[in-house]
């Protein structure tokens, strides 16, 4: 992996001008003028016609009062945003937004990084596994939820089993908001966690070798070395992943889907916008202003990013 | 139907023509037009051809695949110039009407004959997706006076037949005959909850089952089967459209449910399905569909008791509300599909078919004159859920003509049966929603 | 599923040469010049195996679960005392799954639409991130800019106009319905794109001397040089369009075009009660299985790449 972090030379910080030289003739120009199109433009095409036009009849239908379902509908304006921020709902969908986020993206760096530091030793099995923890983040989202939802089953799943075993009663995983809340994020960072532990042992083995010697987790100061030292030098992996698994969390949707379909306690804004188009209210202007929400949210995340990026260009 | 054509005709000369009208063009909602048609207008279909095609989107209720697989076949050796593509549209009700209000949307796909269940057809009606059944009715002479009367005018709004009753169900009281007799307890569901109050602690003692009682899972079911409950102590989600269930009565019904959870704990309630819980022993007895009564039958390893619905201290009868789907038919496919998927409505729904199909489901055979009585000797459970239908009582307007209500009442159940929530401030919290949606999607839309 | 949102614009984010997916060469340890100390011995030793073995255990415990679960009858399912093994190795589970919803059909149609989209894909990905990076055009930071925003857009908000669009064109119930509108590809194009940009551009200068146009300097020279980055993007593409659920989910209705995500919902709507976790199992392991074998064979391009530019920020 890229290992030059700190260390990393002088080069390349500013983006690099395409290689192509100057040009020379107005006809060369004009001829990468088309080749650009000829290679670019299917793609751009596609991109526009499902993305962009899809986003743009989005914003068109947020200002609709339309029900999903009927032919016809009514222009309100932005009736339908005023709607969602002065009702419950907003709160409702946006606390269970931050939360969900919130604690899927810090369980699974936190987990990660532990799961990277046990991964970054000399031992043999470390190839297998970090394979083995990455895994379930490449398997189908339908299939895993399936699975979990059948171990986290009160009646015949072997979590309520074990439960039984120690004389508990299984908790009311399904029927209770709250927990089928707590069940999806597990479940969610159960996937996602080899993500975070794979990214971060690359920032890791990038470190210079005096740092992770001194640092290393062994010893009574080791974790605090391991804090003083070596995590501000990681500083640049954990916003990498933090706005990554963040965007991911935010749009996080097959899990939620497959184990909580209806969606109580576990409506984030993604989900909140699917229920509300395709659930049971068929609202779908309303549905709409959801997802444009959603979308502002993102955008801001990502320019966010690119502002951090342009100002640590600075420093390293 | 005609006057659907029209109107997608215009929205393509409207979409052709105006610049920003052209993001819609593609198959979004029209803003231009009048309000939404709603396909009230009587259907000619005299010197129509049924087509040769047509689907039909099920979710299979009550497990019910094989039996409408057999059904359309035999519809085949009758009908052999219409073919029936049986399509599974959903694994519930929900997901079928999810799909074919997507399809809706997009003015293309729908299928000829769709289930629809009792919380859906009114909405359906409303957006203008289903045709009146009545010039249908009257051209192939179905038997409307065969059905059973309170099943059939279930659907009847604007004194138009709007679907026709399918797979059609009531709760039915469910109870394990063996833990029943080891408790000492009477063969037979109790008569009311303050009874069954009594029994509870008894048969959790000699039975080994965890819960004597288990209440239905709360998705899907809540706010069907808790009626039982306000009713009997006299309450009920809404009264027409006075939203009560914040009214003392409910309250009493919903505390009571509460405590037999919490305080008197020989109540849980299922995640799934209550029926797969009663027959793995898990519990007693429960309260479910009678189309889950054949599935319950072939799985439990006891003996399965069934009996009428508990009533309360206000109420003993009626007390049980009638539920599941009927068929409709939509409005945005052309003549020959509707009349097609008529004929197929017609003979799904004669007297020898739903007993078939109530022969492997359960549910209630929608006909009168259907001969049971070969059915009846194999499954005597099922004259149980029929003669319950007498003593069935309307469903409360708030969970069948309010979209999304059966899910908010199901959130409230959640609140006050899993969380321990205060049950009155749960319930006040309802009624705004409730009223709210009222106000919103469906008083605009009530012809007064 | 979202498999990596935008990392950087920034160039120096991906200094790595092309060589770096060989660098996660599992076969080489890590740390080759790290001295064997003491510290690092204890370390071993104390807390070297037990996490791993944790972390491992908690990965394949479930998936474990599962398989062992396929085997089992209702009676072995719903009932209050659990049996760990099923009583036998029964495939009747497997024999309900496959007959109750054609399998093998949603399987030969999850392998069209992964093999066909993915191709389709890695190749747009490819021109579009060589246009983009070799070929001069005005605009295109602004051409640049509109691919990381539409990183943005999450496909699921983009469900009913693209719906109403596909099922104007007739594309409901087909193949070429469930890949088309997921053909445009940001993602790959981002990846690439941020490949190319590390490419010194002395190799390419050269070739252009030599009077290489566009098309053999692309084939000849940048593809051969990029071969672990675009293994990578072809596996993460992959993955997604074997994975992906909710376009399939709704515009197909006819177990003869549903992908494998689908079917198992279909499936699930079949045998969606307490008896059928079994048979849900079994139909299970038939979609996660195929995907974790690919995933053993390729997971060295696969993890190198998708950490590919992360340590920079």
């Amino acid at each position: 992996m890229t290992r030059q972090l700190t260390d990393r030379p002088r080069a390349a910080v500013e983006p690099k001008p395409a290689p192509t030289p100057r040009a020379r003739w107005s006809a060369r120009t004009r001829r990468d003028f088309f080749v650009f199109l000829a290679l670019a433009l299917p793609n751009l095409l596609l991109i526009g016609v499902f993305t962009y036009l899809p986003l743009f009849n989005n914003i068109y239908y947020s200002t609709l009062d339309w029900t999903l379902g009927s032919a016809s509908a009514t222009v309100v304006g932005f009736d339908n945003y005023v709607t969602f921020f002065t009702s419950s709902d907003a709160t409702k969908v946006l606390g269970t937004t931050a939360v969900f986020t919130l604690i899927t993206v810090g369980g699974s760096m936190v987990l990660g990084l532990l799961v990277a530091l046990a991964l970054n030793s000399k031992i043999r099995g470390t190839t297998f596994a970090r394979s083995a923890v990455f895994a379930p983040y490449v398997l189908s989202g339908v299939g895993v939820g399936l699975v979990w939802l059948f171990i986290f089953d009160p009646g015949y799943g072997v979590l309520a089993w074990l439960l039984r075993g120690i004389g508990q009663q299984s908790p009311q995983w399904i029927n209770d908001p709250q927990l089928s809340l707590v069940m999806v994020i597990i479940v969610y960072v159960w996937k996602n966690l080899g993500y975070c532990a794979v990214v971060y042992l690359a920032g890791l083995q990038s470190l210079p070798q005096d740092v992770m010697e001194a640092a290393s987790l062994d010893g009574a100061n080791g974790f605090r070395r391991f804090v003083s030292m070596a995590l501000p030098l990681l500083s640049p992996t954990t916003f990498f992943l933090l706005i990554t698994t963040m965007l991911s969390s935010l749009q996080a949707f097959d899990l939620i889907r497959i184990m909580t379909p209806l969606g109580n306690g576990t409506s984030t804004l993604i989900y909140e916008a699917y229920l509300q188009a395709f659930g049971a209210f068929n609202r779908a202007g309303y549905s709409a202003a959801i997802s444009v929400v959603l979308f502002a949210i993102l955008l801001i995340i990502t320019v966010l990013q690119l502002r951090f990026v342009e100002r640590k260009v600075h420093y390293s | 139907m005609a006057l659907n054509l029209d109107r997608r005709h215009f929205l393509g000369l409207a979409g052709a023509g105006a610049g920003a009208a052209a993001i819609s063009a593609c198959g979004g909602p029209s803003t231009g037009g009048s309000a939404a048609a709603t396909g009230a207008a009587d259907i000619d279909f005299s010197g129509v051809k049924p087509a040769a095609s047509i689907d039909f989107w099920s979710n299979h209720p009550g497990k019910s695949q094989d039996v409408e697989k057999a059904i359309i076949e035999k519809f085949h050796a009758k009908f052999p110039d219409i073919k029936v593509n049986l399509v599974t549209a959903g694994a519930n009700y929900e997901e079928i009407a999810q799909k074919f209000q997507t399809s809706q949307a997009a003015k293309s796909g729908l299928p000829g004959l769709v289930v629809l269940s009792d919380v859906w057809w009114f909405r359906y009606y409303s957006n203008g997706n289903i045709i009146a059944l009545d010039s249908l009715i009257k051209q192939l002479d179905i038997k409307v006076d065969d059905f059973q009367k309170s099943l059939v005018a279930d659907y009847k709004y604007e004194d138009k037949q709007w679907a026709l009753p399918y797979g059609r169900s009531t709760p039915l009281f469910y109870y394990n005959k063996d833990h029943f007799k080891a408790a000492g307890l009477p063969d037979r569901a109790p008569k009311t909850w303050q009874e069954f109050g009594e029994w509870a602690p008894k048969l959790q003692a000699s039975s080994g089952a965890q819960y004597a009682y288990i209440y239905p899972a709360l998705a899907g079911y809540a706010g069907w089967t808790l009626q039982n409950n306000l009713w009997g102590w006299g309450g009920s989600w809404s009264n027409e459209w006075t939203f009560n269930c914040d009214s003392e009565e409910s309250v009493a019904a919903l505390q009571w449910a509460q405590d037999s959870i919490f305080k008197d704990k020989w109540a849980g309630v299922s995640s799934k399905e209550a029926a797969d819980d009663f027959a793995a022993g898990i519990t007693s007895s429960t309260i479910s569909s009678t189309g889950s009564l054949l599935g319950v039958l072939k799985s439990a390893k006891f003996n399965v008791g069934v009996g009428y619905l508990p009533g309360g201290p206000k109420s003993e009868s009626p007390v049980c509300p009638t539920g599941g789907a009927g068929l409709g038919i939509p409005s945005g496919v052309s003549k020959e599909v509707q009349l097609a998927a008529a004929t197929f409505l017609k003979f799904m729904t004669e007297p020898e078919n739903t007993a078939q199909f109530s022969a492997a489901t359960g549910y209630m055979p929608t006909r009168t004159s259907a001969d049971m009585t070969a059915v009846l000797a194999a499954t005597p459970q099922i004259k149980t859920a029929m003669d319950q239908l007498a003593v069935t009582r309307v469903q409360d307007n708030a969970r069948v003509f309010l979209p999304g209500a059966d899910q908010e009442m199901a959130k409230a159940a959640a609140a006050i049966l899993t969380q321990q929530g205060d049950v009155k401030a749960t319930m006040t919290s309802l009624k705004a929603t409730l009223e709210g949606i009222y106000t919103k999607d469906v008083k605009p839309k009530l012809k007064s | 599923m979202s498999l990596l949102s935008p990392v950087s614009p920034d160039p120096a984010a991906n200094a790595g040469p092309a060589a770096d997916a060989f660098d996660a060469d599992p076969g080489i340890p890590p740390q080759r010049h790290r001295p064997f100390s003491r510290a690092n011995l204890v370390q071993t030793l104390a807390g070297g195996y037990l996490p791993l073995i944790v972390a491992t255990l908690v990965v394949f415990l479930p998936l474990l679960w599962m398989v062992l679960s396929s085997f089992k009858q209702p009676g072995e399912i719903i009932t209050m005392d659990l049996k760990i093994l099923p009583e036998s190795l029964n495939f009747e589970n497997y024999n309900i799954a496959m007959t109750t919803v054609p399998f093998a059909q949603f399987f030969l149609n999850s392998l069209i639409v992964t093999g066909v989209g993915a191709t389709i894909k890695v190749l747009l990905a490819i021109l579009t991130a060589y246009a983009l990076v070799f070929v001069r055009f005005p605009y295109k930071n602004v051409i640049f800019v509109l691919i990381l925003v539409a990183l943005m857009v999450p496909p699921q908000v983009s469900i009913l106009p693209n719906y109403i669009l596909i099922a104007g064109m007739g594309g409901k119930n087909t193949l070429w319905g469930i890949i088309l509108p997921g053909l445009g590809t940001a993602f790959g194009t981002f990846l690439l794109r941020q490949h190319f940009m590390t490419l010194p551009g002395s190799i390419l200068e050269s070739a252009e001397i030599d009077g290489a146009g566009h098309w053999r300097r692309l084939w000849r020279i940048v593809v051969p040089v990029s071969v672990p980055s675009i293994a990578t993007v072809a596996l993460v593409v992959v993955v997604s369009e074997w994975n992906d659920y909710i376009w399939p989910l709704i515009i197909t209705d006819r177990p003869e075009t549903m992908t494998l995500p689908v079917g198992l919902t279909l499936l699930q709507n079949s045998e969606g009660n307490g008896s059928g976790w079994g048979i849900l199992m079994a139909g299970a392991v038939l979609v996660i299985v195929p995907i974790l074998l690919v995933f053993a064979a390729l997971q060295r391009y696969i993890v190198a790449g998708l950490t590919q530019g992360s340590v920079t920020g």
